[in-house]
Formats: structure tokens, sequence, C-alpha cells
């Protein structure tokens, strides 16, 4: 074997530290000329992401409106709410999508209120989806007793109160089996805050929040999987997106509203849900409101809006042309993509709401100058 | 533009090279040593980056909690704000009669997730270890004569190539119903009415009730039979090599001295046994890591439950779940916490491992 000098050996680490450290001053030279490249096709790329809630709805109107927009590229991720407002906050994205309005520690975060604005984009509902073997019809079920369900107060489906509840229903001695989401989503926030607004051992004992400690029950990770253990185990009681169960066929029950009426979830009830938001504006003027257990007769109780967060000042895109191109996008979200909304089961806007919005959208600025309307938005219906 | 180093004389190459006695090398040995040198020290600044990002991002968590994270079992994310109340249960209200509150911070430990790990490993060592030790035994001593050891080695090997996420599907499909359906329902009929065996099929709810533990194929049960499945190659294809490596003269020392078969067999793996232990340690390295596919049948419930009927969750698993959108900062950094208790643990376990492995081919060749 060859016996090798400590200088030499050295010497090649040295070259070969050289290499990498080479290789990764090359790597974003590539990368840097590849936007140019595409920047001198006249192409504006705004980059979203966020709440998964929503993303179906939110790549449905990417493909959209790049048929309305051909030079404006709009792609949306879903990582989670979260991982959105990280992401707006240290402005590697052009707008967040959030199920929870900002919290007080985000904007602070951000340098304080009024730097980011939420603007409701949808609304919707998160159902109590179940697998009864014998029941045809709707169960009619009220907040205090999924309360007790989701605690294992209420064990088994012939319990008194879920009969009471559902008079005429021959309700099995079935045991039930809850189930929830077990990664953090904001279909649990939804589902605790309401919960928490109908027990008040619930709201001690479990809280509200993306992601609790629950005391009985089966984890499952997203929509698909709370639905896969319902639609396989016979009991089983699960929350779930309402478009979600639609779109599976996964039967869910009626939930009695704050008017005392039973109320099943459908973009018709979410939306009567949203209609009186906004009605008492709120004094920092932001449009963010818990819509759970809301006033009307026809109002789905456990309903929430998803919310798209940008910059108050879009200073943050770098040209006045992105920044027309984003609010020129959620214009067009607002008023042509609600269409989109209903037809994938999403709730849209009540249009008193919905105008609000819209104001609130140009109030938006760049460097300081109000946005002009530009001619490529497509006019409101 | 580089020049070529060498001429194209070779009489004057063959001379550099001898004379310069190594100090001057041929360009292209040069090159290709730095670029080798290069690529073994990016992977070693590569791991030692991700052992400090780690630490480093779990240090608010160890900061906060220390060691005892590791036997606090309780992993609640969100923060509890409950209404206060007198001592005879009546809730206090403030000047304004709002209900005062006080704001319980999240709270997390690492225990459930350590006790899903240990167990589902265990679970799957148990049903593991002997199928394994006996199909290697086989291979080495049965299949040659029958002319099979060669395609059922390829088939084992074969085995333990097929990514993870494969074996989550079979048993989300195939193992989990066979369990709810016939596995757990005849545990139950079998033991279910033993006083003794009560602790497996109920649970004690807050007031001292006794209810079923609902049998959903999604539990520990299921979690450890996967494992077992998907450590069964990598142990067989381990103790094969071990068992090959035991030298001729000890199995036919045994049956030259009047020993049976089965005696020479049993020598064999006395002969072997510290390289098998470290064939096991491996299979329990893969099955702590193993994430998907335990995923996806072990029930998803941060619990400490004695039955293997109920749900439970892994380390792996929990970071698999949480790490997409964790609540608040402390959540994140007791993700990095078990993160970096998993990394220890595998370490450990692959050391061991090797260490026996290795040793036990030494012992064979060595002297």
């Amino acid at each position: 074997m060859a016996i090798r000098s400590r200088p030499a050996f050295f010497a090649r680490s040295l070259f070969a530290l050289a290499l990498i450290v080479g290789a990764g001053g090359i790597l974003p030279l590539t990368a840097a000329e590849a936007s140019a490249a595409r920047a001198t096709a006249n192409e504006v790329r705004l980059a979203g992401a966020g709440a998964t809630f929503p993303e179906s709805l939110y790549k449905r109107w990417v493909v959209e409106y790049q048929k309305a927009a051909p030079t404006v590229a709009v792609d949306y991720r879903g990582i989670g709410s979260g991982g959105g407002i990280r992401a707006i906050t240290d402005k590697t994205v052009a707008f967040a999508g959030s199920d929870a309005p900002l919290t007080k520690k985000e904007i602070e975060a951000v340098g304080g209120e009024g730097v980011l604005v939420e603007l409701p984009m949808v609304a919707g509902g998160v159902v109590p989806a179940y697998n009864v073997p014998g029941v045809d019809q709707p169960l009619n079920f009220t907040g205090e007793v999924l309360a007790d369900i989701f605690m294992g107060k209420i064990a088994k489906w012939n319990d008194p109160k879920l009969a009471e509840l559902n008079p005429g229903v021959k309700l099995p001695e079935l045991a039930i089996l809850p189930a929830y989401r077990s990664d953090g989503s904001g279909t649990t926030f939804v589902w605790t805050s309401y919960l928490a607004t109908q027990s008040q051992t619930f709201k001690d004992q479990i809280g509200t929040g993306k992601q609790v400690k629950w005391p009985v029950g089966q984890g499952g990770q997203g929509n698909p999987n709370v639905a896969a253990i319902v639609s396989q185990t016979q009991g089983a009681i699960g929350y779930i997106e309402q478009n979600f169960a639609t779109m599976n066929k996964i039967p869910y029950g009626a939930v009695k509203n704050a008017a005392g009426k039973f109320v099943k979830a459908s973009p018709e009830s979410v939306e009567a849900a949203t209609s009186t938001a906004f009605e008492k504006p709120r004094d920092d003027g932001r449009l963010i409101a818990n819509i759970w257990n809301g006033p009307g007769e026809g109002a789905y109780p456990i309903a929430a809006f998803t919310y798209i967060i940008v910059y108050k000042d879009l200073r943050n895109l770098g040209s006045e042309q992105e920044a027309k191109a984003l609010t020129d996008y959620l214009r067009w979200s607002l008023t042509e993509g609600q269409r989109f909304a209903s037809e994938m089961d999403y709730a849209p806007l009540d249009s008193g709401v919905r105008e609000q919005v819209l104001g609130a959208l140009d109030a938006l600025t760049f460097k300081g100058q109000p946005l002009s309307k530009v001619a490529t938005a497509p006019s409101p219906k | 533009m580089p020049t070529p180093p060498t001429t194209p004389q070779p009489g004057a190459a063959t001379a550099a090279r001898a004379g310069a006695g190594g100090r001057s090398r041929p360009w292209g040995d040069v090159v290709l040593g730095s670029l080798s040198t290069g690529a073994a020290i990016t992977i070693v600044l590569l791991l030692a980056m991700i052992v400090l990002i780690v630490v480093v991002s779990a240090w608010p968590s160890i900061k906060a909690y220390g060691l005892p994270f590791l036997t606090e079992s309780t992993w609640r994310p969100n923060e509890l704000e409950e209404t206060l109340r007198d001592p005879q249960g009546r809730i206090v209200y403030d000047d304004d009669g709002e209900p005062k509150t006080v704001i319980e911070p999240a709270s997390f430990g690492a225990a459930p997730f350590i006790w899903g790990t240990a167990v589902s490993s265990a679970l799957a060592l148990i049903v593991a270890v002997p199928l394994s030790i006996g199909a290697a035994l086989f291979i080495v001593r049965v299949a040659p004569r029958l002319r099979i050891a060669e395609p059922l080695g390829f088939l084992i090997e074969f085995l333990a190539a097929i990514p993870s996420i494969a074996y989550g599907i079979w048993g989300i499909f195939v193992l989990r119903p066979f369990l709810e359906k016939h596995l757990e329902p005849a545990l139950r009929w079998l033991l279910g009415d033993l006083p003794f065996m009560r602790w497996m099929f109920f649970r004690t709810l807050a007031d001292g009730t006794e209810v079923p533990i609902p049998l959903t194929g999604r539990d520990m049960l299921a979690g450890g039979l996967i494992l077992a499945v998907m450590i069964i190659p990598i142990i067989t294809a381990v103790s094969r090599d071990v068992l090959r490596t035991v030298p001729r003269a000890q199995v036919e020392g045994v049956l030259a001295l009047g020993g049976t078969w089965w005696q020479s067999c049993a020598a064999m793996l006395r002969y072997g046994r510290a390289g098998l232990f470290g064939a096991v340690m491996l299979g329990l390295a893969r099955a702590a890591g193993e994430t998907m596919a335990v995923t996806m049948v072990i029930g998803n419930v941060n619990q400490i439950s004695l039955s293997p009927l109920a749900p439970a969750q892994t380390m792996s698993s929990l970071l698999a779940m949480d790490a997409g959108d964790p609540n608040n900062p402390l959540h994140f950094s007791s993700l990095f916490y078990i993160a970096l208790i998993l990394l220890v643990m595998s370490l450990v376990f692959n050391v061991i491992a090797r260490w026996l492995v290795v040793g036990s081919k030494a012992r064979t060749f060595g002297s």
C-alpha cells in the first residue's frame, strides 16, 4: 500500500472543498437565469400556499383563470394553514391560504396590525359522518350530544339522548367509535370551536385548536383516512368536510342550529351562515368572523370561512405589474370564481359579504399608491 | 483550458511516475482522488448538518422538558382555556360578568410514542425472529439438497426491496379486515371470558366502568404484524449469511461425534449466535424507523394501553402526522426532540448490530 503524506491529503481536501463550493455557486446562477428567461415571456407568476381545505377549489381557480388571463400563472400548494402563514411572513409566497384568522402572535411577528389583510374567499361546513347499519334517513344531532360522543360520554347508538333527537328511528345497540383528524387541520379547529360553544365540559377538558387530545376513538390523517375509518367500521362517527362527504357519498347528519332547527350542511345552508357575518363591523376593520353557531333559520351551525392572506401594501411582490396581477386574480376569484365554488360543494360568499371583501381588496396598495383596476380584470357579473 | 499533464511519450511518463516516487501523480488520479474525497467529505458534512439542525431545532423543547420528556405521557398540542370554578363547582365571574379563565399551556411528552415504538417492535420480533431464523436454517442446511437455495434467496432479497408503502396498502386492504373480521373476534372468543385476560379486551374509564375495546383491526397488533412481515426478509438474509460463515468443521464435527442432524443444527445456531443477534438488531432498527405502513394501520391514538387491541402511535408515525402543520413553536420543537430520540435509538441499534455481525464474521475468517 502506498503511504500518503499529510500535506498532500490536505491539499486534496481543499481542492475537493473548492469543487463543492464552486458547484454551489453555479446552481443559483442557473436558477436566476431560468427565471429571467421566464420573465421575458411577459408572464407573471403568483405563488400561494397554505390551507388544504380550499385546495381543490383553488387549483380549479388556477386552471380556469389561466383561460381568462393567459399571461398570469398562479400556483397554490396545500401545506396547511400554519405553513401558509409562515410562508407569507417570510415573504416566500404572494398569498397564503388559512382556515383560521391570524393570531395575535402571528400579527406581532409580521410587524403589528394592518400589515397583513385577511380576505374571506369561500365558506365550508364540517359534518358528522357516520356508519350505522339499518339507518337510512339522516340522523339529527345537537352540539351537546356530539360533544358527549367525542368525549366518550355517549358510547352507544341507542343512548336515550340520541333516541330523543331521532324519534321513529330504530337505533341499534352498537358501540360508537369516534374518528378524528390526527394531523393538524382547520377542520379540527372548526369542529372543536363549535363544540366548545355547545358544551362547557368540552371547552374545559378538550379545548379548541387545529390538534387536540381526544380521550376516545381513532385517528386518521386527512379527510380521506377519517372517511375510511367511518366507512369501514360499523358504529363509527367522524367529522369531515361537507364537500368531501358529498363527493364520496358518505352519509352525514343534520345539526341543530342556534334557531333550534335541524339543518343538513349544503352550499346553501353554509352560505346562509355567512350572510350575517359582518353586519357589525369590527373595531380593527378586519374581515374575520366566527360563523359557527350563527343565527338564521336555515344556517348550518358548523361552518367557517377560509381566508386568503396578503400584505396590505404589496411592495413585497417587487413590481406594480405583479401587485396588479394579484389583485386582479383575487377580484376574479370573488366574482367569476364563486361560480365554481358551489359547483364543487364549497359555499360561495353571500353577496353582501362579497361586496365588503371586494372593498378590502380595493384598499390594497403598492408602495403606498392605490392600485388602479386594470383592464385585464373581467367585469363582475 | 487545462493542458494535458502528460505528454504522449510513454517512456517519459513512466519515468516521471517512477522517479517522482508518488510526489507528482498523473492528473486523472488527482481529479478522481479529489472527487472521491470530496464525496466522502460531503456525506460526513451532510450527516453533521442533519444532526446539528435536529439538535438546534429540538433545543427549546429539551430546555423546557429535559429528560422527563421521555416519561411524560400527555401529548396535547393545544392550550386549554379552562373556566375557573370555586370549590363548590360554580363558575367564577370577573367584574364585567365574564367567566374567569385559566390558560393551561400545551403540553408534550414522548412516552406514548416510545411505548408504541417499543411494543410494536417487540410484537414484530416475537413473530419475525423464529420464522426468519427457521427460514435461514432451511436455506443453509436443507435447500441446497433440494437445489432451491438460490431462487429462495433471491425471493427473500426481493421481499426486502419492496417499498414500505406497498406493505401499507396490503396492510389496509388485507391484513386489517382479516384482523377485524377473523383473528380478533377469534381471540376474544378464545380468551375474552378468562378473568385474567380482561385487560386485553376491556378498558377502564375514568369513573371506573369497564367498556369493551372495539375490534377495528387498526391497533398495536396490526402495527406489530405488519412490521413483522417487513423485517422478516432482512433478518432472514443476514441470518443466512451468518450461518453460512459457520465453518464446516463445526457442523461435521458434531456429526462425526455421533450427533444427530438436529444437534448439528443447534451447534450451528450456537456458533453463530452473536451474528444472529446482530441480524435481529438490524431488524429491530428497521422496525423502529418504519413509518408509512405502520401509520396506516396502527390507529394513530396518542395513548399508552396495555392491550395490543387498542390503537396506538409510534414515534415515526407521529412525526409523519404532525410535521405538516404544527400548532405552535414548542410543538414543532418537540417533534424534533422525538426525531432526536429516534436518531439516537437507531444509531445504538445499528452500532450494536454491526459490532455483533462483523465480530462473528471476524471470528470465523480472522484467525
